[in-house]
């Protein structure tokens, strides 16, 4: 998993540094407006143009003056009750059991050889229940409005003092009700899958001599060998993305359960990292190709360093040792000794670079978190000469100070991004991130509720399920439509492809058709075409972004920023469906 | 500024003497229609028509003649293409005037998965009634339907007279001032249907207002008040039941206590003088009569027909 600069942000930062509430606000503004000037254009053909700006405006100062202000509460509940009820008459909990035969099946597929069980169990159990709840959303939410209408049972309600934005509210939330509580017994199920299938027992099976190493039993299709201290007390090496607690108790040694596997990180990440070339000069780290994008590189035995600025970091978050992650990977211009890994060089150094510890050398493991740790007193140089330091007191006297990593092997490189080193102050219980990476899925669930409901107030059912569906491909594969339309796209846009394929041309070649003009105007259309698309797309969530699974399977804490801008995205989104459901239901006739 | 058009054409009787008008149409017509805008059917002409307080106003005509359309537009379930609807003095399509209504549909539109204590208390819950409330008024609506038997059943197992029965119950469920029955009779039995009528004039003598629409003609008869027979979208025929089912050009005699040869005098006396005549009044037809005559001239000239009854 990768971690991006975004994520990192704050919830402030978001708002106000990164202009989400500007956005927000442009968004909102284009959206009113043009919601104002389509229900103008359609009110001019039914009433003419004075009628129909009266019309509109009535609507929109209804929404104010009278039907937010007299919304009634226990309307709203019975709507939403009325939901749930429904909901179970349709034997919605059958889905459960469906998860449940799923889960019983799962453990004979999940490949047991995996290099991290854990995070295949955990991407598995939160990407089943994903999918799941999001399709029951989509059901449940797309019919019900339309049912109503069919069976005419709307008539019973409109004919009651109910207002468009409770019939709207009161779906949503009898919807995402039993949404909740299909999501909430499949999470308990799952924690209860996740662990459950995790947990093994090992014995010692082997002592060395000296009777402070030895080997655990092959069990869960690993083994693992072990050091202990000279209290009898250790830890195993990782296997299969865990470890053991070892602990001689007289004569025998007891190995533990598995720890480190259901972990959440709370990392404090630097707030920038700067590179030096081989000649010491700053530059931005160097591109290795194609490979990865992603990071920078460093070159091996030179000047060239990767430089982390961390800022604010409190004492009283660490006791005699400073945890850290490291998480960088090597490219090697040849291949050399392919066993050994890249070795580097790291230190921690004051701000002002008059303060420094002593390299510590390290070898790159890839595609593994390097689990690493100083010493808050250790040994280092001020001003060059050798000294006794405290890392709080002499390194990062005001809580800032640099991370500083060089590689050791000539013609070989280091690969880093910002957050490819973190510190660890404290681990968050791994219930808890589960619980969040749970509060994301609950959060696209809703988006997709109201959206459903949304579509329905104005279309049929399975229309507005198709209508749903092409915003949720939107939402997760907005990133294909943003490559088509700002790439040059072999074959083509739509028109174009429809063009090459039953003529079987080729998407190496230009298109051919003998009259310039048409290619032309194909082209306009096409790229018209794309444009609206990606408009569109910008106009539905991000459900991709909204899906932090990854972030549970790989062991990190869900960040609280990160979930309180998903949160603030799907508010948005819930206003903006309930305005356009309003302005649908407040103009529709329930009995044409 | 714009003045809102709820205001400007407020019914000026409503205005005047709130006590009197809870229904007026003005000019109203209803045009169906189709996807493209294109015109499909008209189902309602200009239709000019009040409903006072406190009477039982009667709707009738054949299928497809305008008087579902119109409790739809008096409703706010569908929207006038012409001319306007105010329901206690406000437009139709104001959700408020839904508080002082109760709405029994033509085939009880009800949530078939719940019971009828759970029916009641959803409808209950819309109109805002607080709990203490709305138990007392199930209570009582349970009862007077004579649904006590069944209270816990779901509505899916209800008989359609049960369900005629349980949607009464719901339409009462607010107090309402004024009730829109569609079809009240239909699928009750004789007995239910007396039950049914009885209870309408009660709800009318309790001081609510009541329109219903029906094709049970002798219903119609026996309850209404005031009668607005429509077909083909146009309003035929509008008046008091009474007058309206008075044959102008007859005269009816009820004599008591003559002999066959007495008769014959009488007759003779009538057609020269006069004499001595028990009773003597209009004869009344029966509604079915009425309302078939009306249909079969409006098929033979089409356009309105000349009123005879008294508003």
């Amino acid at each position: 998993m990768r971690l991006n600069p975004d994520h990192f942000w704050t919830y402030g930062e978001w708002l106000f540094q990164h202009n989400a509430l500007r956005d927000g606000a442009i968004l909102s503004v284009v959206l009113a407006l043009l919601g104002f000037v389509i229900g103008y254009i359609v009110s001019v053909f039914k009433h003419g143009p004075s009628e129909g700006f009266l019309r509109v405006s009535q609507i929109i100062g209804q929404l104010f003056t009278v039907d937010l202000p007299k919304m009634s509460f226990r309307r709203i509940y019975a709507v939403a009750k009325l939901a749930v009820k429904e909901s179970i008459r349709k034997k919605i909990l059958v889905l459960i059991a469906i998860f449940i035969v799923a889960m019983m099946f799962a453990g004979w597929y999940l490949d047991p050889d995996a290099d991290s069980p854990a995070r295949l169990y955990i991407v598995f159990v939160l990407t089943a229940t994903n999918y799941l709840v999001i399709l029951l959303g989509l059901f449940i939410s797309c019919f019900s409005i339309p049912a109503d209408i069919k069976n005419r049972t709307i008539y019973t309600i409109t004919t009651k003092p109910v207002r468009p934005l409770e019939l709207f509210l009161g779906r949503v939330l009898g919807f995402t009700a039993i949404g909740t509580f299909v999501l909430a017994t499949m999470g308990l199920l799952s924690y209860v899958f996740v662990v459950r299938g995790l947990d093994h027992d090992h014995q010692a099976a082997s002592l060395d001599p000296t009777g402070r190493a030895g080997e655990t039993s092959f069990d869960s299709r690993h083994r693992h060998t072990f050091t202990l201290n000279s209290e009898g007390r250790g830890t195993t090496n990782e296997a299969k993305g865990h470890r053991h607690i070892v602990t001689k108790v007289g004569d025998k040694v007891v190995v533990g359960g598995p720890i480190d596997d259901l972990t959440a990180r709370i990392p404090i990440y630097a707030k920038g990292l700067s590179f030096t070339g081989r000649d010491g000069e700053k530059n931005e780290g160097y591109n290795v190709g194609y490979m990865s994008e992603y990071q920078k590189y460093i070159e091996g035995d030179s000047l060239s360093r990767a430089v982390w600025r961390f800022e604010g970091v409190d004492n009283s978050l660490f006791k005699d040792v400073i945890l850290y992650d490291l998480t960088i990977s090597a490219f090697r211009t040849y291949k050399g000794d392919i066993v050994t890994p890249v070795g580097g060089l790291i230190h921690f150094r004051s701000s002002d670079g008059r303060v420094k510890s002593e390299d510590e050398p390290f070898k790159v493991k890839e595609f593994q978190v390097d689990r690493r740790s100083v010493r808050t007193k250790l040994k280092g140089f001020i001003d060059d000469k050798p000294a006794d330091l405290d890392f709080f007191k002499d390194i990062a006297a005001d809580g800032s100070f640099e991370v500083v990593i060089r590689c050791q092997d000539r013609g070989q490189y280091l690969g880093m991004a910002a957050a490819d080193i973190y510190l660890r102050p404290a681990d968050l219980q791994f219930w808890w991130n589960f619980v969040k990476g749970y509060i994301s899925i609950w959060l696209q669930m809703f988006i997709v509720i109201c959206f459903g409901v949304m579509f329905s107030t104005f279309l049929s059912g399975p229309v507005a399920v198709i209508a749903t569906v092409a915003a949720l491909v939107l939402g997760f594969f907005g990133f294909f439509v943003d490559n088509l339309v700002n790439t040059t796209s072999k074959g083509g846009g739509p028109i174009e492809s429809l063009i090459r394929l039953p003529t079987q041309m080729g998407s190496q070649i230009d298109m051919e058709l003998g009259n310039e003009t048409l290619q032309k105007a194909i082209t306009f259309v096409d790229r018209g075409i794309l444009l609206a698309v990606s408009q569109l797309k910008n106009a539905v969530p991000n459900f991709s972004q909204l899906d932090t699974a990854n972030f549970v399977a790989y062991g990190y804490n869900l960040f609280g920023g990160l979930l309180a801008r998903h949160l603030t995205i799907a508010f948005g989104y819930f206003v903006l469906t309930a305005l356009v459901s309003y302005f649908f239901l407040k103009t529709r006739e329930m009995a044409a | 500024m714009a003045t809102s058009p709820d205001l400007e054409n407020r019914p000026a009787t409503y205005d005047n003497d709130p006590t009197k008008t809870i229904v007026e149409t003005r000019n109203l017509g209803k045009v169906y229609r189709d996807f493209w805008g294109r015109k499909k059917v008209q189902a309602l002409k200009s239709l000019d028509l009040e409903v006072r307080r406190g009477e039982i106003f009667g709707l009738l005509g054949p299928n497809g003649s305008g008087k579902s359309t119109t409790i739809k537009l008096m409703l706010g379930l569908l929207f006038p293409t012409q001319g306007r609807v105010f329901v206690f003095g406000k437009e139709a399509t104001d959700v408020s005037k839904n508080e002082r209504i109760g709405y029994l549909p033509e085939e009880s539109y009800l949530y078939k998965f719940l019971n009828a204590e759970e029916t009641l208390d959803f409808y209950g819950r819309l109109f805002d009634i607080p709990a203490d409330v709305r138990r007392q008024r199930i209570e009582n609506l349970i009862k007077m339907v004579k649904l006590e038997h069944a209270r816990k059943r779901q509505l899916k197992e209800y008989s359609k007279g049960m369900t005629r029965r349980i949607g009464l119950a719901q339409a009462l469920i607010n107090e309402p001032e004024f009730l829109v029955l569609d079809e009240p009779t239909t699928g009750l039995d004789p007995l239910g249907t007396r039950d049914m009528k009885d209870l309408i004039l009660r709800l009318r003598d309790e001081g609510k207002t009541i329109l219903m629409c029906s094709h049970q003609l002798a219903d119609v008869q026996d309850v209404c008040d005031r009668v607005a027979i429509l077909h083909q979208g146009e309003l035929k025929e509008l008046g008091r039941v009474d007058s309206l089912l008075k044959i102008q050009d007859l005269t009816e005699i009820h004599a008591s206590g003559l002999t066959d040869d007495a008769k014959r005098q009488i007759r003779e006396i009538i057609e020269k003088t006069g004499g001595k005549v028990d009773r003597m009044d209009n004869p009344t037809t029966t509604m079915e009569d009425l309302f078939l005559e009306i249909v079969k001239e409006s098929e033979q000239r089409p356009g309105r027909r000349g009123g005879r009854g008294g508003n």
